[in-house]
């Protein structure tokens, strides 16, 4: 009896303070990822969102397959919406500056994410991607579903071996 | 004309050859377009060739991450750090050099720079040196123990790599630089093109705009000039028409100036033979009425034929009795036929299917008197047969006549000449038997406005048959026109009194002749003017008018005499012209005439017109002079020829003539005996002939009728029995 109206009180408490009840999680794994902000709602680590391949491919995702002028022939790429990266950090503001492994940087701003469908391919082909083979992460515009995005605009954002996305107003 | 015309031709040829000038213009202007289209397409291609990873990029990220590879190694190396985390670091950027080379491989660096051999080699050499180190970083990672005695020559390999891509850099940094002044270039050699081109281009466009103005001003000036031809065309059309309708107005006023003094001759001649004359003169004077008759019908086709030629021939559809105007158009040809010793025979239907019809009797008659006349003059001693056919088709009802003769014929050439104006079978013909040669031009146009079909056939020496069809309409005799004919029997003659309105004195004189020679009451007066006058003063039972006079024409004074009349009972006022055009006939019924009549006037029309005249009076006043018989006709023929031969002439013709059918009524007896009813009809003919010449019309309709059902005896009897009692009573 004692314990139901202790539940019951706890699952009210989370429906009126979300931030508690989506906390994020700790990575379990090696971290692959860290979305930091002035302001996170879910930080997990240091005020900063820090993801590891599982955590990222819990996310809600889509696969695409299409051709990029790095790679050969058609390839399937799937990984997590940046979209839902974001939203999962909880991280708001209008530009992200997304920083490779050798300090590359690129800025996209945030209606890349929300308006297209882009993703942070973890999988190449169903495989995971190593540094070597410009992963682990890498940002994938949905060229197959507009052909207008073929162009260095969008080229020069797509960073590949994507180790932060700094958030910022 | 003829310049203009050949001008304007010339400039609408100019005009279509800068058309072709024009054409070919457009199709290079085309192919112009058509070949910088593709041109920027291919460069629009290269240009998607170019988007690719930057090769300079990619070969200054290879030397960098090299550069930071051999930094990390030579400080781990110095400071004798093997702590994982620098192990780890050290593995990362190794990884990141062999992500940047494998991106070189992938960045179509071949296919972007022509590479010498010096190069290749040292493409060769970095990745050897980069791939040629994964089996040490992947212990290392594995082990993650870092031993500084195996990393110190992979740092002297790395420290060549760098200077290797390094000058790699150069070269690439050096051959872009190339490439992109060669771009340049080629960008200016398109911009040079286009230059062109679009040079090209304003040269067709200002071609185009000078021959559009040339061609639209050539169109304008060909537009001009046809306008100029065609008001000359409309001009000397109206030239040519008014030449033609002075011509017309012409054969008019000569017809009518011809007619006019042959009105004269006709009418003295004819007033001449009814007074007594010595045999040679009654002979000549015979010559000359049947040689004024004939000039009257030479003169009459003439104008026929020219208002046909002006296409005024009118087709005046009446209610036609049709047995009657056969009997009619038969009885005027049959003297002549007598006098060609050709006998005339009658082929039709005892009672037509359309016993009257709706058509025009004038031109009809005119037709059948043509057909009959030529085949009379074409004939001697021979028969002349007409016969007339009723045939039904889908639409409408067809009258077949056939006028058939056993003459002089026609041979095929001379078949085709026919219907031809003005042409005859040939010279000799018209030598021998004059006409004018348009009869049968009048009779197809007649026949053709009625709708129908005329046509021949004739064998040289067995002699012709014309025939011609006219489609009918069946119609209703009006009734008062029907009692009319029942009371139309030639003889009595009502007493009138007639105002007769003629400027020209001999005419004057035979009409005056004329009406006193049948008994009427005449005032004659010289023009329009006099006789509205007249019509004031006195009240007439007819008048008869002139069109053409001085100081008042007919129809004016018919208007202001109807204008006088108010509403009074109007007195009949007939118009006698020579110009006998349909024109006239509307005009004269326009201003109220009763009738028309065109001159010459012969004795038979007068009297036709006083009977008529005498007989609507005698309806409209209950029957005063209704005592029309065959007493009275002989009454009026014994006058007339007392009047003209004396009564003792008349004496002599009468008992001749009850002489002459003791015999006659002897020959029709022997005739029936042998079953020779054709002579029994000639001697009937002969019979009516001579009865009606003493004025004794009883028996020559009497005659009449017999011929027209089966001879008897009995009914020879009935005949005899009629001249008896006529006999017995003129004797008396």
């Amino acid at each position: 009896m004692h314990i139901r109206v202790v539940l019951t009180s706890l699952a009210l408490t989370a429906l009126c303070f979300p931030a508690w009840a989506f906390a994020l999680d700790k990575p379990k794994g090696d971290v692959i990822l860290t979305v930091s902000a002035p302001h996170l709602d879910h930080p997990n680590i240091d005020e900063t969102a820090q993801f590891d391949l599982h955590m990222l491919e819990a996310l809600a995702s889509r696969t695409g397959e299409m051709e990029t002028p790095w790679t050969e022939g058609k390839v399937k790429f799937s990984g997590p919406l940046l979209r839902s990266i974001l939203e999962t950090a909880g991280a708001h503001g209008t530009k992200l500056k997304i920083i490779a492994l050798n300090d590359y940087s690129a800025e996209v701003p945030v209606e890349d994410a929300e308006k297209l469908d882009t993703i942070l391919a973890t999988r190449m082909n169903g495989e995971t991607m190593s540094v070597r083979d410009k992963g682990p992460l890498f940002l994938i515009y949905p060229f197959d579903k507009d052909a207008s995005l073929f162009n260095e605009k969008y080229f020069s954002r797509s960073v590949w071996q994507i180790k932060t996305i700094e958030v910022s107003e | 004309m003829t310049v203009s015309a050949r001008s304007s031709g010339d400039i609408i040829r100019k005009a279509s050859k800068a058309t072709l000038i024009l054409q070919s213009f457009a199709v290079l202007l085309l192919m112009g377009l058509v070949f910088l289209l593709t041109d920027i397409s291919h460069r629009y291609a290269a240009l998607q060739d170019g988007v690719r990873e930057n090769a300079l990029w990619s070969v200054y990220q290879l030397d960098r991450e090299a550069r930071r590879l051999h930094e990390t190694l030579h400080v781990m190396l110095a400071e004798r750090d093997g702590s994982s985390a620098t192990v780890k670091a050290l593995g990362t950027r190794y990884d990141i050099l062999y992500s940047r080379m494998n991106i070189l491989e992938r960045t179509s660096f071949e296919r972007e720079f022509k590479l010498d051999s010096a190069v290749e080699r040292q493409i060769a050499d970095i990745r050897s040196i980069v791939f040629g180190k994964v089996g040490a970083f992947d212990a290392l990672a594995s082990h993650g123990s870092f031993e500084p005695a195996t990393w110190a020559p992979i740092d002297d390999e790395l420290e060549k790599l760098v200077s290797a891509t390094e000058s790699l850099l150069v070269y690439t940094n050096n051959n872009v630089s190339t490439d992109r002044a060669e771009a340049r270039q080629a960008v200016l050699a398109l911009q040079l093109k286009s230059a062109w081109l679009v040079v090209l281009l304003v040269c067709c466009v200002v071609v185009l705009i000078f021959i559009l103005r040339r061609q639209l001003k050539s169109v304008r000036l060909a537009g001009l000039s046809l306008e100029a031809i065609s008001n000359e065309l409309n001009d000397a059309y109206l030239d040519a028409e008014a030449g033609n309708r002075a011509k017309s107005q012409f054969m008019a006023t000569m017809g009518h100036e011809v007619r006019t003094p042959l009105n004269a001759i006709l009418g003295t001649a004819e007033l001449l033979e009814l007074s007594p004359l010595p045999p040679s003169v009654a002979a000549g004077m015979h010559t000359i009425r049947r040689s004024g008759q004939a000039l009257l019908e030479v003169i009459n086709e003439i104008l026929d034929f020219a208002k046909i030629e002006h296409g005024k021939l009118d087709i005046e559809v009446r209610v036609v009795d049709l047995q009657s105007v056969l009997a009619t158009t038969i009885e005027m040809v049959r003297d002549r036929a007598t006098e060609q010793g050709n006998q005339i025979v009658l082929h039709f239907p005892e009672t037509f299917r359309i016993p009257v019809v709706a058509t025009d009797p004038t031109r009809l008659r005119q037709v059948l008197l043509n057909l009959l006349s030529n085949a009379i003059k074409f004939t001697s001693k021979g028969t002349i047969t007409l016969s007339v056919t009723e045939a039904e088709t889908s639409q409408n009802s067809i009258l077949r006549f056939e006028i058939s003769d056993t003459g002089i014929g026609i041979d095929q050439a001379g078949l085709c000449r026919l219907f031809q104006p003005f042409s005859q079978v040939d010279a000799s013909i018209s030598r021998k038997y004059g006409g004018t040669g348009l009869g049968l031009t009048i009779c197809k146009q007649i026949i053709e406005a009625m709708m129908g079909r005329i046509g021949v056939e004739s064998r040289k020496g067995k002699g012709s048959t014309f025939w011609f069809e006219i489609p009918v309409v069946a119609a209703v005799l009006p009734a008062p026109s029907a009692a009319l004919g029942d009371h139309c029997l030639p003889g009595t003659l009502p007493i009138l009194k007639i105002l007769l309105v003629e400027d020209n004195l001999v005419n004057q004189q035979v009409a005056a002749g004329f009406l006193k020679h049948l008994g009427q009451k005449v005032t004659v007066v010289g023009d329009g003017f006099e006789s509205v006058e007249a019509a004031a003063h006195e009240a007439f039972d007819l008048i008869l008018m002139d069109m053409q006079m001085p100081r008042m024409d007919g129809i004016e004074a018919t208007r202001l005499i109807r204008e006088a009349e108010n509403d009074r009972e109007s007195t009949p006022i007939i118009a006698m012209t020579a110009n006998a055009s349909e024109d006239d006939r509307r005009l004269c019924e326009e201003a109220g005439m009763t009738g028309f009549q065109s001159k010459p006037i012969s004795l038979q029309q007068l009297r036709a017109i006083i009977e008529t005249q005498g007989l609507l009076m005698s309806e409209a006043s209950t029957g005063e002079v209704q005592a029309i018989d065959t007493e009275n006709s002989f009454a009026v023929r014994k006058t007339e020829i007392e009047a003209a031969l004396g009564e003792e002439a008349f004496q002599e013709l009468l008992s001749s003539f009850f002489d002459d059918a003791t015999k006659l009524l002897e020959g029709m007896h022997e005739a029936l005996a042998a079953n020779d009813y054709r002579s029994a009809d000639r001697l009937l003919h002969t019979m009516k002939g001579a009865a009606s010449s003493v004025g004794l019309q009883r028996i020559a309709d009497t005659s009449q009728q017999l011929r027209s059902g089966t001879i008897s005896e009995n009914s020879i009897t009935r005949l005899a029995d009629t001249i008896g009692e006529f006999r017995q009573r003129l004797a008396a």
